[in-house]
């Protein structure tokens, strides 16, 4: 079985029923043992009832999306739902781009240099403050730079062997982000005395790795911190990393987490999510 | 659907083990595989998907023991075979359980969904969206701000801002979505109810 075989184009077939016992049953069976192929079945589900709710499917396909997803009261009843949705935020976007109170701060910087492109403004100023500008950029990179190299630093001492062995002072256990859940997101609650967490990361693919290295995000800031050559745990189901914890400020947090073969290739990333409270 | 209680005790903890000697990444595998199961009875339209799976585990609970010994190869195809058989008796058992389901349930779940109005969805949708953090709620907003086409470029530059891929980020809408129907669904219901 090839799950680059299922193109998006086949999956479309299945999921409205026109394609024949023996691919059905191939699907069905990439979709309960590859986690990619599951995410891509998932995917094309998402994409057709978008379709059909922005009313762009064929007359054909259209009434054999209805017959099955839309047969019995409690699937009627999550499109309505999925409908309502779609509508709310495409009203919202609406309002966003028309009315004057909620036009956004860039809009509002933008015109707002427009009109002083029409104020002369004298030439020297104009450059004393670039260079001042510049000064202080290429301080505050620097510093950046530094900062991030010692939480690298301080990292990599803390998922040592050594480091390991410290005591965490509190601990979450998550799963790999995947299309199909839908269960509450893990949440970390934020406490003075915390100085150290420790993530148990399930690693669900059937392939193993010598070492793993796990990218920490904040969503919305970017990236907070790569953690390099972690071991996985002795049965090799999970990867543990330790981080400070005064980096968990609150907010929501995205580690992407890779393999590393002893040739240096990678596997597919597994991703996972939390947030701190 | 009916179930058999002829189930070996200590089936479940031989089901666990089976599909992977560290129980919490077992307990993750079997809550996916019963949400998984219940997808595929529901694409072969299949009444009671959830009540096919239940049967589905307890014919497995049932074997368990000589299979851990015995079957080789990934767990969950097999459970996927005893899936297929179900599929295939299906349609005769449901001829004969619709009658029955309609006498068993006076209040059902059917009669509650037809009283629910537009004014009661938005209702509900307003009150899930106010327990969405304004990070999610914005996120939602915006990726499905634009519809068709406008869309593709929008979700490509969304997830360019966010750093991160349209894959992770449709996975992150998802769940987001997928929490805000649960919410929906129970406040829904808990109006249909009159709480």
């Amino acid at each position: 079985m090839d799950e680059k075989l299922v193109t998006d184009a086949s999956l479309r077939r299945f999921l409205l029923g026109n394609v024949d016992d023996e691919e059905r049953q191939r699907i069905e069976s990439l979709f309960l043992t590859h986690s990619l192929s599951q995410e891509r079945v998932t995917a094309a589900e998402e994409d057709l009832i978008e379709d059909y709710l922005e009313d762009s499917l064929t007359a054909e396909d259209k009434e054999r999306f209805l017959e099955r997803y839309a047969d019995s009261p409690t699937q009627q009843r999550k499109l309505r739902i999925a409908r309502s949705i779609k509508e709310w935020a495409a009203k919202e976007g609406k309002v966003a781009q028309t009315d004057p109170a909620t036009v956004s701060a860039r809009s509002r910087l933008r015109e707002g240099l427009r009109l002083r492109r029409l104020v002369v403004i004298p030439v020297a100023a104009t450059i004393m403050i670039a260079i001042a500008l510049a000064a202080i950029w290429v301080n505050n990179s620097r510093e950046q730079q530094n900062r991030r190299i010692a939480l690298e630093q301080e990292v990599a001492r803390l998922n040592s062997a050594s480091g390991l062995r410290e005591v965490a002072s509190t601990s979450l256990v998550l799963r790999s982000v995947s299309v199909r859940s839908v269960e509450a997101q893990p949440e970390l609650i934020s406490r003075p005395d915390v100085q150290i967490v420790e993530l148990r990361l399930l690693w669900m693919q059937k392939e193993h790795y010598p070492t793993y290295r796990a990218v920490v995000r904040r969503v919305g800031v970017g990236e907070l911190v790569t953690v390099r050559d972690v071991q996985p745990e002795a049965d090799g189901n999970s990867v543990r990393i330790k981080l400070p914890a005064r980096i968990l400020t609150r907010g929501t947090y995205q580690i992407e987490l890779v393999g590393v073969a002893a040739d240096g290739a990678t596997s597919p990333a597994q991703e996972y999510q939390f947030s701190v409270t | 659907m009916a179930r058999d209680s002829a189930i070996p005790p200590g089936s479940f903890d031989e089901i666990l083990a089976w599909l992977n000697p560290d129980r919490d990444v077992a307990g993750e595998m079997y809550v996916q595989l019963r949400h998984d199961l219940t997808k595929i009875f529901t694409w072969n339209r299949c009444n009671d998907p959830e009540g096919l799976t239940d049967e589905v585990f307890d014919r497995v609970a049932r074997k368990v023991h000589h299979l851990r010994q015995n079957f080789e190869g990934d767990p969950r195809l097999f459970f996927y075979g005893v899936a297929r058989n179900l599929i295939k008796e299906a349609p005769k058992k449901i001829k004969t359980q619709v009658s029955l389901d309609d006498t068993d349930l006076p209040a059902n779940l059917a009669s509650e969904v037809e009283k629910e109005t537009a004014q009661m969805r938005e209702e509900c949708l307003h009150h899930c969206l106010q327990r969405l953090s304004s990070e999610k709620r914005d996120l939602i907003l915006n990726y499905y701000a634009k519809e068709k086409q406008a869309k593709i470029d929008h979700r490509t530059e969304m997830a360019r801002q966010l750093g991160t891929s349209v894959e992770t980020l449709r996975v992150r809408v998802y769940r987001i979505r997928g929490t805000l129907e649960q919410c929906i669904e129970r406040c829904l219901n808990r109006m249909a109810q009159g709480k």
